[in-house]
């Protein structure tokens, strides 16, 4: 007994000398780098709850990496090649925090990520510090570039801008059909998303004259069900129901909705992660026709990006979300930017990311151009409905794949 | 009441012995805040934040073996006064100006109040346990919940330290992957230690371990058993909330999960359980081990040794080896790794 344990202390006091004299061994060797490759350091969710979205984003940069490189590389550096260098946030802000720091300090030139907005928040600090460029592909809380921080830039289109677009898509969608509306009850998750969007839709509706009806809130992480909530709308009277959530929250309205069966013209997502995504018809079956939901959107009509949907397919066995070209056009975006300063110095390189005018995989109003905030100006959500059964996008017109069916009332 | 009424252990050591011991512990401490202080020599700088994660954990768990291991008073929400300690900083940090270390003594002092007050209403109605920890969790949660819905402490968007342009000591901020960062937090640890290990050799500390044998005992001796806990709960939650104000001046950034979230709780119990609860070092060890753990699977992962090449660019293995780490040392060290030494020690 006496000799087991002392062989166990042994074992454990070994264990831990080995994992702290590990720590100096792992950074001394991601020093050492060829010149000619560029590092670019992505952070995305790769473990945790997450991590699917993760690692869309990731595929999507490597997609992105391996185009460049297949096609000579940095041409303005010699034909350099880029490598990605892969950080794993876990959806917490420290080990994003940290994530991000040890990417720097091994070399790279610009950081991608992260998919949560916390997590991006804390990146942007540590981009700042360092003075590396951050280019976030997905993170819609506007509180993240209102520090006047010049070295991060943000190519999702806002949360203020869902929810304001949101406002402006249903006035004009219920007048030209001549099915005004009469007041707007708007169900959300309880964090910054959620509540993000659901003020800058509140203030736009007011301009617009639109009726707000009740806001009802819940727990997106423990949430198993929304029939109590879908009641109050029910109760409520509204004809218009809005719905800002990620992907489980909304199956699980849409089914209370379908359960429930208030009187609505239609469902409508801001920013909503399960509305218009193609597996949403397949999960919540026949409650999803008709829904709405204004989103980014791959632009199906552009060749790239059909190119880029194939190769996703071909390359990962998997439908590729939008949020993956985002992450796609984060890295071609420091690449552009790698061509036009002809320098790996970050510095330069973000003075060459703020002039950036490329045109992405997603629906756009034109070229992506940052203004003097990081924000992507050209950044357009569209609004889309389960018809069919798959989600298309139907307005704004010169954009639209299929036409409009409102009201859609719920069956 | 005197001392000479109050013997719970056999004889109560004689003082000389005593201070002695403590004279041993503080050498103890000396020595390895002398080996720490190298490790920004010694370290690349990418790993900087690891170091600041350490001492980040090791802080915390100090304070939560106060009360739960010297206590035993089991919380399972330490995160509600780290949180307490994170929000007070930024809060008046950013609406005020204020210095981070002001904002510590009112942050450390406010936690220590509300631990008091959360102690007060559970052991008045003789919540023990499991139902102590429950309790101690609902409060954090409660917390959480509150800092999510309060419109003045930004709701969930949390808050962000400004960033300066150049480093300043009164506002503790400094370049990134400054030194100074591991220094302060390296002396703060050294700080809580000695508060530590003062006030166990304290009548109060002594008081409390021998509550938390035998509560009963000791109240018949005459030991005001409210008293003396609250004390500890408030020490603990003090010491507790330093760890979150240099959280949120080492992250610029505090939002309601990662303060009040049971991810903070688990971070504060964690380390002790596994370097030893209810032992002086434990904490330490535990901090030591578990910090650096998710961050070096992932670099150990990304060039695997040849035999393991399957598992190249595989995520999450470090979770599964800290829960293989946790079920091994439950199973192998129930008293973790110093208070299994201890115990091989006194064998010997």
């Amino acid at each position: 007994m006496r000799a087991r344990n002392f062989v166990s202390v042994i074992a454990a006091v070994g264990a831990g000398v080995a994992l702290v004299s590990g720590c100096g061994q792992g950074g001394a060797s991601g020093s050492s780098g060829d010149s000619k490759v560029i590092k670019i350091g992505t952070l995305h969710p790769m473990t945790g709850s997450n991590a699917g979205d993760g690692a869309q984003l990731q595929h999507g940069a490597e997609l992105a990496v391996k185009k460049i490189n297949d096609a000579g590389g940095i041409k303005a550096l010699g034909g350099a090649k880029l490598e990605l260098d892969a950080g794993d946030t876990k959806g917490t802000p420290d080990t994003g925090q940290s994530e991000a720091q040890r990417l720097v300090s091994d070399g790279a030139v610009a950081l991608v990520g992260s998919y949560q907005s916390a997590v991006s928040a804390n990146i942007a600090a540590v981009a700042e510090r360092n003075k590396v460029p951050f280019v976030m592909d997905i993170s819609g809380d506007d509180a993240i570039l209102s520090h006047g921080y010049r070295y991060s830039f943000r190519l999702q289109p806002q949360n203020s801008r869902f929810g304001a677009t949101a406002a402006q898509y249903i006035k004009d969608i219920t007048k030209s059909k001549g099915r005004p509306v009469t007041k707007i009850a708007y169900l959300h998750e309880a964090t910054a998303f959620g509540t993000g969007v659901y003020t800058a839709f509140k203030s736009e509706a007011q301009k617009l004259g639109l009726a707000m009806g009740p806001e009802i809130t819940y727990d997106a992480a423990s949430v198993s069900d929304l029939t109590t909530q879908i009641a109050k709308v029910k109760a409520s009277g509204a004809n218009i129901l809005v719905v800002s959530g990620y992907y489980r929250d909304g199956v699980l309205a849409a089914k209370a909705v379908q359960t429930v069966k208030p009187k609505l013209d239609a469902v409508i997502g801001a920013a909503d992660g399960a509305f218009d995504q193609p597996q949403f018809p397949t999960d919540a079956g026949s409650a999803a026709n008709g829904y709405f939901d204004v989103n980014y959107h791959l632009n199906d009509k552009s060749a790239e990006a059909k190119a880029f949907a194939d190769l996703y397919q071909a390359a990962y066995h998997d439908k590729a979300r939008a949020s993956a070209g985002f992450a796609y056009d984060s890295v071609r975006i420091i690449a552009a930017a790698l061509e036009r300063a002809g320098s790996k110095d970050p510095g330069k390189i973000r003075d060459a990311i703020a002039k950036t005018d490329l045109n992405p995989l997603s629906l756009s109003n034109g070229p992506v151009t940052f203004d003097e905030k990081g924000e992507n100006t050209a950044g357009l959500p569209v609004l889309t409905q389960i018809q069919d059964g798959a989600p298309s996008v139907v307005y704004p017109d010169n954009l639209a794949a299929k036409t409009i069916v409102y009201p859609a009332p719920v069956q | 009441m005197t001392t000479t009424t109050a013997p719970p252990a056999p004889t109560p050591a004689p003082t000389r012995e005593r201070a002695q011991s403590l004279k041993r512990s503080l050498l103890i401490l000396v020595a390895i805040a002398a080996v720490a202080a190298c490790a920004p020599f010694v370290l690349p700088e990418s790993r900087q934040s690891i170091a600041i994660r350490v001492l980040i954990f090791a802080m915390m768990a100090i304070g939560w073996n106060l009360m739960s291991g010297y206590g035993g008073m089991f919380s399972f929400g330490h995160a509600a006064y780290f949180g307490i300690g994170a929000y007070t900083d930024t809060y008046l940090l950013v609406t005020f100006g204020w210095s981070p270390w002001l904002a510590l003594v009112v942050g450390a002092a406010l936690a220590a109040l509300v631990a008091a007050g959360i102690g007060y209403v559970a052991f008045r109605y003789k919540l023990r346990s499991a139902y102590f920890a429950l309790g101690t969790f609902a409060i954090a949660e409660m917390l959480r919940l509150l800092a999510t819905n309060t419109k003045w402490v930004n709701g969930t968007t949390g808050y962000h330290v400004p960033l300066l342009p150049e480093s300043s000591w009164t506002m503790l901020q400094f370049g990134a992957n400054a030194a100074e960062y591991f220094y302060i937090g390296l002396a703060m640890v050294v700080v809580c230690m000695v508060v530590t290990l003062l006030y166990l050799r304290s009548r109060s500390g002594i008081y409390t371990v021998a509550i938390r044998d035998n509560e009963d005992a000791a109240d018949a001796l005459g030991i005001s058993v409210m008293r003396v806990r609250l004390t500890t709960m408030a020490l603990s939650a003090a010491i507790t909330a330093a760890a979150g104000m240099f959280y949120a001046q080492y992250y610029t950034f505090v939002d309601p999960d990662t303060a009040f979230g049971s991810a903070q709780s688990v971070q504060a119990i964690a380390p002790a359980v596994i370097g030893g609860v209810a032992t002086p070092w434990g904490p330490l060890v535990g901090a030591l081990i578990l910090g650096p753990l998710a961050d070096l699977t992932v670099t150990w992962l990304r060039t695997p040794p040849a035999f393991l090449d399957f598992l190249t660019g595989r995520s999450g293995l470090d979770v599964v080896l800290y829960a293989i780490l946790l079920i091994v040392i439950a199973l192998v060290l129930p008293k973790g790794i110093v208070g299994s030494i201890q115990e091989w020690w006194k064998r010997r």
